[in-house]
């Protein structure tokens, strides 16, 4: 344990980061998900085939291939766009942070896609007559009946997505990300001690998990506070 | 900027010989970890804290700890620990291939283990109660009534599991082994053409999954042949 010495506050850090991919994310996947369950469950072809699209493909690619793919990608798309309007740019630099968080949000987003669709499948169709019925218009039945009965049914699937965010973030140090598994990496050639490095990275994760199960676990309770006497 | 269709041509069957290792990898590793998921699940249906309180934590660690970071612990770390080194199991883990394989398998059983006892969870009582009024052993109901209608409620859940393995088997390129994506790797270092070798790569793992897909519907089609008259 001595080896950490000198090293907490640099865990501190990266678990700063893997915290701000997390929310940074989780946003994103959130939009994309509602798009592309909106997409699927539209009257319009064209919705429905490039929603259909984009769940295989990110759900059948390997989540280490889209982030390097995006990471540099991006580089070399952006680098391509900058020259025509400098061409004494010779490079430009793609963060890390917002390819790897654009990357991971993209493919936990086409889980999601899945999870909103049919979540917004399951609000009864009785809830929205009766809605209907006391004059509402579409906007207010949206948002006082589809979404309230839709995340209820939504959160426990969803609750799983926000785990795989997190732990997707791991994957962004492969793009050169300062999260807990650079700064492991670092300690390792300082100190030599790559077990003690790896498992506080472990445990920190471990933490993070935890976290999201419980949070998804109270708001399973709270979503369940009116609808506990029906049952 | 520009989409080479040559380089493709030239470095997809590159690519394709790492297919073995791939394959290797998600078959060996989805083997061996449905055996120790089963262990896991026995333990945990067993009805003895001794027994499912270990598998509990077991389950708890490994589905909330990235798998990259499990990969790392396991390849660079229990070297750090001269027991490992001089122990039995030294050959397997003194290699990336035994270790991404350990890796993949400890963590995809703890996955396919939650995903067996849901499945076991659903097997109606009523069947069970049959079972006892047949005048059955509760070993001889769990393997004539629980074992076949479990395997065949988890089957759908199990196929995206292995499908998630699949994906897995791509972070083994971080250990350097020389799967697909070890390969994509490499070529992507030295042309710099991250487009071409990464899409191409990734229309090879959509159709490997696809293919996964067929294979579990064929089998879900042939277990479920009793219960299609039910509909």
């Amino acid at each position: 344990m001595d080896a950490l010495t000198g090293w907490w506050d640099d865990y501190l850090w990266g678990a700063v980061v893997v915290g701000q991919v997390f929310v940074c994310s989780l946003i994103l996947m959130i939009v994309f998900g509602l798009l592309g369950a909106m997409a699927k469950i539209s009257n319009s072809r064209t919705a429905q085939k490039i929603a259909s699209a984009y769940t295989v493909i990110f759900r059948g690619t390997p989540e280490i291939l889209v982030i390097l793919l995006l990471y540099f990608g991006s580089a070399i798309t952006l680098t391509a766009i900058a020259q025509i309007f400098n061409p004494e740019i010779r490079f430009v630099d793609v963060p890390p942070f917002w390819a790897g968080t654009i990357a991971i949000s993209l493919i936990v987003g086409s889980y999601a896609t899945e999870t909103f669709r049919g979540a917004f499948l399951g609000v009864s169709p009785g809830s929205i007559e009766a809605a209907r019925a006391l004059g509402m218009s579409n906007l207010q039945t949206f948002i006082y009946v589809r979404i309230p009965e839709m995340w209820r049914l939504a959160l426990p699937p969803f609750g799983n997505h926000m785990l795989s965010l997190i732990k997707d973030t791991a994957l962004i140090s492969i793009i050169g990300l300062n999260e807990t598994m650079f700064v492991a990496k670092q300690a390792i050639t300082v100190t030599g001690k790559p077990f003690t490095m790896y498992i506080v990275v472990g445990a920190i994760y471990l933490g993070f998990s935890t976290v999201v199960t419980l949070a998804v676990m109270g708001l399973e309770k709270f979503g369940e506070r009116t609808t506990a006497g029906a049952k | 900027m520009t989409f080479d269709i040559d380089l493709i041509v030239e470095s997809l069957p590159l690519m394709l010989m790492g297919i073995g290792i791939t394959l290797k990898l998600l078959i060996v590793s989805g083997l061996l970890g449905l055996m120790l998921a089963v262990c896991l699940l026995l333990m945990r249906i067993s009805g003895k804290w001794y027994l499912s309180f270990p598998a509990q934590v077991y389950i708890y660690i490994f589905r909330g700890t990235p798998i990259l970071v499990q990969i790392f612990i396991i390849y660079y770390g229990l070297p750090q620990f001269e027991a490992v080194r001089d122990s039995i199991l030294w050959p397997i883990l003194r290699e990336p291939m035994g270790c991404a394989i350990v890796a993949l398998t400890l963590n995809t059983a703890a996955y396919v283990s939650e995903i067996l006892r849901g499945g076991v969870l659903g097997v109606s009582k009523g069947v069970l109660e049959a079972g006892s009024a047949l005048g059955m052993s509760a070993r001889q109901k769990f393997i004539y009534l629980t074992a076949p209608i479990a395997t065949r409620l988890a089957l759908p859940a199990y196929s995206n599991d292995v499908i998630s393995l699949l994906k897995s088997t791509a972070l083994a390129s971080t250990i350097t082994i020389a799967d697909m994506t070890g390969i994509a790797r490499t070529i992507v270092a030295d042309t710099y053409a991250p487009y071409e070798i990464f899409i191409s790569l990734a229309i090879v793992y959509i159709i490997f999954t696809f293919g996964i897909q067929k294979l579990f519907g064929a089998i879900e089609r042939y277990l479920g042949r009793y219960t299609e008259r039910e509909g």
